[in-house]
């Protein structure tokens, strides 16, 4: 199974924020969602993947190839959503579109076609008089219209209503269905992912915590819930995080197998939700 | 590279049907001929760079298939090919309104495009977004009235200067300055790739 992208070791320092050593792999022919809380370093990883960013150490590999020496190539083949408009908002989609596809040797333009009619897009209206979830279709039908292999997307059900999430992520489904496509997308919608991630890499505070994929998540995290007395030194150890009550205490495991042979029936375990996870991960790892 | 300078005039579609009425309005207000071309070469550029100092622009730009060199290439290369369409143009109208001009108001007007083009561009990609434009429109306007009046100034209180100038040859002084105006603008071009190449975006 061949990487799509590769980080290695990559840093990143801010002044007040830093994403430190960080060793993340995206396989081919999967739709990966990366999670993470607001400022968790999701946009930074992103940015580095599509170079927009330079890490200070570490290095990135799209395709195999680097950027110092194959940027062009690299990018021919990725296609890219961002959160907000990238687009020149004055503009209309045929200019746009006029701006955008000589730059790539692949541009399709009756796919492009094809997506404006299936979102219903007009080509003469200015984009910034576009609603949000207009302005999500119509980057998704310029980064769907060169045939690219990998698309990277930051954040793109945010502001979207519930319907046209849904609506988007059955297209994701739709596209992937030609094999060769990875998807790569990051978002802080958790139920999104329930729907059509293969993967889940998950990051916090500027450190990836886990890249698994949603089987193994679900076999592996869970939350025990029980009384204050279960837990002492050696049964803390089992946690990520623990919250504590005056009556009793709600905890994440990362290691279910372990939890259910520690507590039995004495406590009360349940599979863990990502929303779980990020939550209990937010309070910091707590290994104690 | 080519697609990145022929993009200016997608951009800029609404603005450029102002060009003409621009030129128009100045030949009429009987300003100087190279006043004319140089505001003329330096209206498609100076409204692109306005564009491009913005994030999103270089976000986008960034992620299609360009390079970072190439990017600055087109800012660079791209001003010198409008700035001939615009003299062709202008010249052209100019003509047709009976209008007396000299190859010196040519000369002249490159010369300052070059150079203003040569101390502006770089201005977008080192500072933040947002102060720059306003900042060289005044100081175009204030340049534009004021200079006139220290080369005159200059002209009557310098007069080593003026004599050296004077005595040169007239071929020498325009090869000279010629020279002087490219190497200034080639200077500036590598150190705005410098620049560039370690831009967070």
């Amino acid at each position: 199974m061949d990487n799509v992208v590769e980080l290695n070791n990559v840093t990143k320092q801010f002044k007040d924020f830093s994403v430190t050593d960080l060793n993340l792999q995206v396989k081919r022919g999967f739709v990966h969602g990366f999670i993470g809380a607001n400022g968790a370093g999701k946009s930074t990883t992103i940015k580095m993947m599509m170079n927009l960013l330079k890490p200070d150490a570490g290095d990135v590999k799209v395709f195999g190839l680097d950027y110092k020496s194959h940027e062009k190539e690299i990018k021919e083949r990725i296609g890219f959503v961002y959160d907000g408009n990238v687009f020149f908002e004055g503009m209309n989609l045929k200019d746009i579109k006029r701006i955008v596809a000589p730059a790539y040797k692949h541009w399709d333009d009756d796919v492009f076609k094809k997506y404006i009619d299936q979102f219903e897009l007009p080509l003469n209206k200015s984009i910034k008089r576009f609603s949000k979830g207009m302005q999500m279709k119509a980057s998704l039908a310029i980064a769907l219209s060169h045939h690219a292999e990998l698309i990277i997307m930051d954040e793109p059900t945010a502001g979207l209503d519930p319907i046209f999430r849904r609506e988007l992520l059955e297209l994701l489904q739709e596209i992937m269905i030609d094999g060769n496509r990875t998807i790569f997308f990051s978002t802080h919608i958790t139920t999104d992912l329930d729907r059509i991630a293969d993967y889940i890499a998950f990051i916090n505070k500027g450190q990836l915590i886990f890249n698994k994929t949603i089987h193994e998540v679900s076999e592996s995290y869970a939350i025990v819930k029980g009384r204050k007395e279960l837990l002492d030194r050696d049964t803390e150890k089992a946690f990520v995080n623990i919250h504590q009550s005056s009556v009793g205490f709600e905890a994440l495991t990362d290691d279910l197998a372990g939890a259910e042979n520690t507590f039995g029936d004495s406590a009360v375990i349940e599979r863990a939700t990502l929303e779980d996870i990020m939550y209990y991960m937010k309070g910091g790892m707590q290994h104690v | 590279m080519f697609n990145l300078i022929r993009r200016d005039v997608i951009l800029q579609k609404r603005l450029l049907m102002l060009f003409i009425p621009c030129l128009l309005f100045l030949i009429i207000m009987d300003a100087n001929p190279a006043f004319i071309f140089l505001f003329a070469s330096i209206y498609i550029p100076f409204n692109t760079y306005a564009y491009d100092e913005k994030t999103e622009t270089n976000i986008l730009l960034n992620s299609l298939p360009y390079t970072r060199n190439e990017i600055i290439a087109s800012r660079y290369l791209g001003a010198l090919v409008y700035m001939v369409l615009a003299v062709a143009i202008t010249s052209l109208i100019l003509l047709l309104f009976n209008r007396s001009f000299t190859i010196i108001d040519i000369a002249l007007s490159i010369g300052l495009f070059l150079l203003f083009v040569a101390i502006a561009l770089p201005l977008f990609y080192i500072f933040k977004p947002g102060y720059i434009s306003p900042i060289l429109m005044f100081s175009f306007i204030f340049l534009a009235i004021i200079g006139p009046r220290i080369v005159s100034f200059a002209a009557d209180h310098l007069t080593v200067v003026t004599n050296f100038l004077i005595n040169l040859s007239n071929p020498i002084l325009y090869t000279g300055s010629a020279l002087a105006a490219l190497t200034v603008y080639g200077a500036s071009w590598g150190f705005t790739t410098f620049v560039y190449k370690y831009k967070a975006l």
